[in-house]
C-alpha cells in the first residue's frame, strides 16, 4: 500500500529550532519557538492520523449540537404543547396546525434543502458532491425540524441529527482542506456521530453508516467512524446523562419453545413495514404532484390532522419515545397498542408526506413497539405460559419494524442489544428481525431510502443490492489447462518437446516454492534441438519473477496485480510450490461477462 | 432533495484559511458551543425538574384526595420529564397497583428490582402484587426480600410491618404451618414494652393456634393493663384450648357479660362453665359434692354410651366385645357398684379410676359417634385436658 499523503507544512523548520536565552524578549521569541515547535508537530501528522484527531473533534461538535437540537425540540413542545403528555384541546390542533404553516415557509423560502431523508442527503453527498453538505441545512434542519417535532409532527430527531453530524464534518473538513478522498468520506463519519448521539448508541450508529451508507467494511474509515461515534456520545451523556431514550425492564428467555412467539412477531412486523413501506411508496408521488402552491399548506394540513387525531390519542404525536417507555411497562392493553400503531402509521404518513422535514427512526421505533406490545398481549392471552414481559415484545418489535422499514437487519439486532444492555435478546430479536427483513424485500424489491432518492430524481448507489452483488474471485475465472510447468533442473529438449504438444500452453518455470517466471516459448524452441545435456530452461530467455495468485482472491485484486502480465500462475495456499491453475485477462473479462444463467449452470 | 455539483462545492466553500487559523477557530467555536450548550442544559434540567417535581407532587395530591386515574396521569407526566427517578416509579407503580392494574404496576417495579435488587419498598410492593395474583411461592419470595432488604426510614418497623403482612396473607390463604414461624419470629422481634403490637402478635399467635406463645403474649399485655378485654378474652381462649380452665375461667369472669357472649367466646366460656360444674378435681370442694360429681359423670357417660350403641346399632352387653366402646363399657360395667356415691365420699381414691373409666367411655363414644355436645363435651374436654397434665 502507498504511503498516505503527508500534511504540508507551514512552519520553517528554522523557526523550529528552541533558543536558550535569558532575557524578557528572548523569553517570549522562547514561547514562541515552543508554540511553532507545537504547531509544526500536529500539522506534520500524516492525513490519516489527523483525520482520527478530526474525527474526534467531528464527534464532540456533532454531540453538543445534537444536545442543543434534542433541548429545542423539548422547549418547543413545552411551549406549543405544554408539560402534559395530554395536551390541552385548543393547543393540540392549533399548534401543530399553525407550526406547519411557518414551517412551510421556511422550508420553501429560507431553507430549501432541508426537506428529504437526511440519509439520502449525506449519500448524496458522498457520492456526487465530494463530500459536501451545506452547512445553511444544518441550521435550517435544527430550527424547522425542532419547530416541527415539538409541535407534534409524527417525525423523529434522528434522520435530522445525523446530517448536522455531516454537515458540521463536511465544513470542518473543507475548512481544513483535507484530500478530496477525505473529504468524501468525512461525511459518514459526520453522520455517525450525528446519530450515535441522537441514540444513545454508538455500535447502532457505526452499523447504521456502514450498512446503509458506506455499504462496506472500508477500514480507511472505520476508525474515525467508531472514533467520532464515541466522542459523541460521551460528550451527549456529559449533557442528557448515560440513560437511553426509553428503559428497558428486565427479561430472560426461558425455553427455546418461546422464540416460536417471536417469529409470530416477526410475520406481523414484516407485514405492518410493508403496509408504511407501500403507503409511503404509493402516496408520495402523488403528493409531489400536486400544485407548488400546496406546498404551504401541506404541513398545516397533516398537523391539523394529527391535531385531531391527537385530542383523543395524544400518544401518536411527535417522536414519542415517553409512549414508548410506558408500552415497554406494559401500560397499554392490546387493544390500544395495536389502535397506536395503526395511527402512528397513518400520521407518520401525513407528516412525511407533506414534507415536513424530520426523520423516520423515531416514529419506526414507536410503531414497532406498540406492535411489538400488542402482539406479546395477545400471545400472553392465548399461551398464558409464555415468561417474555410485554416490554420485551415492544423492544424486539422496535428491532423488528426497523429491519423491515429501514431494511437494515445488522444495525436492528444490535441496536436491540445496545438499548437493552442485554445480551438475552438477541435470538428473539434476530429470528423477529429476519423474518420482517425476509417478508419486506420479498413485496417490495426497491429499500425505503433508494426508493425516495428515485423519486427525487437521484440515482444514488443502492448499498443493498451492492450489498448482494456477486463478488468474482480467481476461482471463477482461473484455468486448469493450458499450462506447463518447467523444473529448473529439467532438460530442455523434454520442455521442448511438451511445448510443442501444447503449442497454445503458456511455459512456466518454477524456480522455487513461490517463485514463478514466465518462459519464452521461441527460445526453447530455439535452443532444443542444439542443446547440451546440461543445458536447462534456466538457459532460455524468461520473464520475472511474477507475481501469483491464490484461487479465492477477488477478480478485481486480481486485475490490479496481473499489470501487464499475460499470464498469472494461481498458487495453493497450502504449498506455494503446487500450481492450481492460470489466470490471463481473457480469462477474467470473461468471468464478468457472464450471465447470471450461465453462473448458476 | 438537492445536492450541489462539484463546482458548485468550490464556489459554496467556505474561504480557505490556513489550518492553524482553522484549528484555532474550531477550538474557540467549540469552546463557545460547549458553554452555549453547559447553559441551555442548565436551563432546561432546572425547567424539566421543576416540572416533574410540581406534577409529582400533583399525583400525590391526586392520590391522597382519592383519584387514582388523575394521579396516574400526574406520575405519568413527572416520569415523562424525569424517566431515571425511581421515587416516581415507585409512585406510579404504587398507584398502577391501587388501581388494581397490577400487571402494569409489575413492570415499573421490576426494572426499579433490576437497579435495586435490596430494596425493601420494591420487594413489598412487588410481594403484594403476587400476594393479590394469589401466587404463593412469588409473595413469600419478596415478602422475604422486603424483610431481609435495604430501609431508608425506621427498618425496623418497616420490616416488622412486613413481616406481619406476611403473616396475614399466609393465614389468609390458610397456610398455617408456614405462617407459624413467621409469627414466632415477629414475636420476638415485637418490644415487650410496645402493647400495640403485642397485641396483634397475640392475634396472630391465636390464629396459628400457638396457644402458650399467645397466653404469655397476654399475660404480658395483662400485666401493663389488667382490664384490657382484648387481652383477656385472648388469655381465657388461649387458657381454654391449653386445657387450663381454671385460668380461662378467671379471665372469663372479668370480662363484661356482653364480651362474654360475644361468638368467638360464648361457646368456650359455655364449655368452661360447663368443665367447672363438671370437674370433681376441682380444690376446695367437699367429699361429697366430689362424689356427687363422679357419679354425675358416670352417669352421663352411661347415657352417652347407650345413645351412641344405639345410634350405631350395636349392643353394650355383646360378648365377646368388638368395638371399643362395648371394650371400655364392659370394663367398668362390673365395677359400678364400688363407685357407687356413698362408696366414692368414702373411698376417695376411688374418684381417680371412676373418672379414668367417664373418660374413656366418652373417647370411645366420641370416636364411634362423633364429637358430643354439652355437658359430655365439657367430660371429653376435661379428661383430654387430665390425660395431657398427667403425660
Amino acid at each position: 500500500m502507498s504511503e498516505a499523503p503527508v500534511v504540508s507544512v507551514t512552519v520553517p523548520v528554522e523557526a523550529v529550532a528552541p533558543a536558550i536565552v535569558d532575557s524578557p524578549a528572548a523569553g517570549q521569541e522562547n514561547v514562541r519557538t515552543r508554540w511553532e515547535s507545537w504547531m509544526h508537530a500536529v500539522f506534520t501528522l500524516r492525513e490519516d492520523r489527523f483525520f482520527l484527531m478530526l474525527a474526534v473533534v467531528i464527534g464532540v461538535f456533532s454531540g453538543l449540537v445534537v444536545v442543543c437540537f434534542r433541548l429545542a425540540i423539548e422547549w418547543t413542545q413545552i411551549t406549543l404543547l405544554g408539560a402534559s403528555l395530554s395536551p390541552s384541546f385548543p393547543r393540540v390542533v392549533l399548534a401543530p396546525t399553525i407550526a406547519g404553516i411557518v414551517v412551510a415557509l421556511l422550508a420553501i423560502h429560507v431553507f430549501s434543502r432541508v426537506r428529504g431523508s437526511g440519509v439520502n442527503q449525506v449519500k448524496a453527498a458522498m457520492y456526487i458532491s465530494n463530500g459536501y453538505v451545506p452547512f445553511g441545512t444544518v441550521i435550517g434542519k435544527f430550527f424547522v425540524c425542532a419547530l416541527a417535532i415539538g409541535s407534534g409532527q409524527s417525525l423523529g430527531p434522528e434522520d435530522p441529527s445525523l446530517l448536522m453530524g455531516a454537515g458540521i464534518a463536511s465544513l470542518l473538513g473543507r475548512s481544513l482542506r483535507l484530500s478530496q478522498e477525505k473529504l468524501r468520506l468525512i461525511a459518514p463519519v459526520g453522520t455517525a456521530a450525528g446519530l450515535a448521539a441522537a441514540f444513545n448508541a454508538p455500535i447502532s450508529a457505526v452499523l447504521f453508516v456502514i450498512e446503509e451508507v458506506i455499504g462496506t467494511w472500508s477500514a480507511g474509515v472505520l476508525g474515525a467512524i467508531v472514533l467520532a461515534a464515541v466522542s459523541s456520545v460521551v460528550t451527549m451523556r456529559a449533557f442528557l446523562g448515560p440513560d437511553s431514550l426509553f428503559r428497558v425492564p428486565p427479561f430472560r428467555l426461558a425455553g427455546p419453545g418461546e422464540v416460536l412467539a417471536y417469529a409470530a412477531l416477526g410475520v406481523a412486523g414484516g407485514a405492518a413495514s410493508l403496509l408504511l413501506l407501500k403507503w409511503i411508496v404509493y402516496a408520495r408521488p402523488k403528493m409531489q404532484a400536486l400544485p407548488r402552491w400546496t406546498e404551504y399548506f401541506q404541513p398545516a394540513a397533516a398537523g391539523l390532522l394529527i391535531g385531531l387525531i391527537g385530542i383523543r390519542f395524544p400518544q401518536v404525536m411527535g417522536a414519542g419515545y415517553a409512549i414508548v417507555d410506558q408500552a415497554m411497562h406494559g401500560q397499554f392493553v392490546w387493544q390500544l397498542l395495536l389502535l397506536l400503531a395503526a395511527l402512528k402509521l397513518l400520521v407518520t404518513g401525513f407528516s412525511f408526506l407533506s414534507g415536513t422535514p424530520g426523520g423516520l427512526f423515531a416514529p419506526t421505533i414507536f410503531i414497532g413497539a406498540m406492535l411489538g406490545g400488542a402482539v406479546g398481549s395477545i400471545e400472553h392471552y392465548f399461551f398464558p405460559g409464555l415468561t417474555a414481559t410485554i416490554g420485551t415484545f415492544a423492544l424486539v418489535g422496535i428491532g423488528t419494524l426497523f429491519a423491515g422499514f429501514l431494511r437494515t437487519p445488522i444495525t436492528s439486532v444490535f441496536m436491540v442489544i445496545e438499548l437493552s444492555g442485554n445480551y438475552t435478546a438477541i435470538l428473539p430479536v434476530i429470528i423477529s428481525t429476519m423474518i420482517a427483513y425476509g417478508i419486506s424485500r420479498a413485496y417490495q424489491k426497491v429499500p425505503l431510502f433508494d426508493l425516495l432518492a428515485r423519486q427525487d430524481g437521484l440515482l444514488l448507489p443502492s448499498i443493498e443490492e451492492r450489498r448482494e452483488m456477486t463478488s468474482f474471485v480467481v476461482e471463477d475465472a482461473m484455468r486448469t489447462d493450458g499450462v506447463l510447468v518447467a523444473e529448473p533442473g529439467e532438460h530442455i529438449v523434454e520442455v521442448a518437446r511438451r511445448a510443442e504438444a501444447n503449442p497454445e500452453a503458456a511455459l512456466l518455470l518454477r524456480m522455487r516454492p513461490g517463485e514463478w517466471w514466465l518462459l519464452d516459448r521461441d527460445d526453447v524452441l530455439r535452443l532444443a534441438p542444439d542443446a547440451a545435456r546440461t543445458t536447462t530452461p534456466i538457459h532460455a530467455k524468461s520473464k520475472g519473477p511474477i507475481p501469483y495468485l491464490f484461487r479465492d482472491q477477488g477478480l478485481a485484486e486480481a486485475l490490479q496485480v496481473m499489470g501487464d502480465w499475460p499470464v498469472l500462475p494461481v498458487a495453493s495456499r497450502a504449498d506455494l510450490a503446487k500450481l492450481e491453475g492460470i489466470l490471463t485477462l481473457a480469462d477474467t473479462l470473461h468471468a464478468f461477462r457472464k450471465t447470471p444463467k450461465e453462473e448458476a449452470e | 432533495m438537492s445536492a450541489a455539483s462539484p463546482s458548485t462545492v468550490s464556489d459554496e466553500s467556505p474561504r480557505i484559511f490556513s489550518r492553524e487559523l482553522v484549528l484555532i477557530l474550531c477550538v474557540l467555536a467549540l469552546v463557545v458551543l460547549l458553554a452555549l450548550t453547559a447553559l441551555f442544559s442548565r436551563m432546561y434540567h432546572k425547567k424539566i425538574h421543576t416540572l416533574a417535581d410540581a406534577m409529582f407532587a400533583q399525583g400525590e395530591a391526586d392520590e391522597q384526595a382519592g383519584q387514582v386515574k388523575a394521579a396516574l396521569t400526574d406520575y405519568r407526566n413527572a416520569l415523562a420529564y424525569n424517566p431515571s427517578n425511581p421515587l416516581f416509579q415507585l409512585h406510579l407503580a404504587k398507584a398502577l397497583a391501587a388501581a388494581e392494574r397490577g400487571e402494569e404496576a409489575r413492570s415499573y417495579l421490576l426494572n426499579l428490582l433490576s437497579e435495586s435488587p435490596g430494596s425493601g419498598e420494591v420487594n413489598l410492593e412487588l410481594a403484594r402484587i403476587a400476594a393479590h395474583n394469589s401466587s404463593l411461592a412469588d409473595a413469600m419470595r419478596y415478602y422475604q426480600g422486603a424483610i431481609y432488604g435495604e430501609w431508608h426510614s425506621d427498618p425496623i418497623a418497616m420490616r416488622w410491618q412486613v413481616r406481619r403482612e406476611l403473616c396475614d396473607f399466609l393465614l389468609s390463604r390458610g397456610a398455617v404451618k408456614q405462617a407459624a414461624p413467621e409469627v414466632i419470629a415477629l414475636q420476638e422481634n415485637t418490644p415487650a414494652g410496645d402493647p400495640a403490637r403485642l397485641k396483634i402478635v397475640a392475634q396472630l399467635l391465636l390464629r396459628t393456634q400457638q396457644w402458650n406463645r399467645a397466653l404469655e403474649v397476654h399475660r404480658t399485655l395483662l400485666a401493663a393493663d389488667p382490664n384490657d378485654e382484648e387481652s383477656l378474652a385472648g388469655g381465657a381462649q388461649c387458657a381454654f384450648e391449653l386445657g387450663q380452665y381454671v385460668t380461662a375461667m378467671e379471665y372469663f369472669d372479668r370480662l363484661p357479660r356482653e364480651r362474654r357472649e360475644q361468638p368467638d367466646l360464648a361457646y368456650r366460656y359455655d364449655m368452661t362453665r360447663r368443665i367447672f360444674a363438671a370437674d370433681p378435681f376441682l380444690s376446695g370442694l367437699s367429699a361429697e359434692a366430689r362424689a356427687q360429681r363422679v357419679a354425675g359423670a358416670l352417669a352421663l357417660a352411661q347415657t352417652r354410651a347407650e345413645n351412641c350403641a344405639h345410634q350405631t346399632g350395636q349392643s353394650l352387653e355383646q360378648s365377646p366385645p368388638q368395638t371399643d366402646l362395648q371394650r371400655v363399657y364392659q370394663q367398668g360395667r362390673d365395677l359400678q357398684q364400688d363407685w357407687a356415691p356413698r362408696y366414692l365420699e368414702r373411698f376417695p381414691d376411688r374418684l381417680d379410676a371412676a373418672m379414668a373409666y367417664v373418660f374413656s367411655v366418652e373417647n370411645a363414644s366420641a370416636a364411634a359417634c362423633g364429637e358430643a355436645q354439652g355437658d359430655d363435651r365439657a367430660l371429653w374436654l376435661l379428661g383430654r385436658s387430665r390425660s395431657v397434665v398427667n403425660q
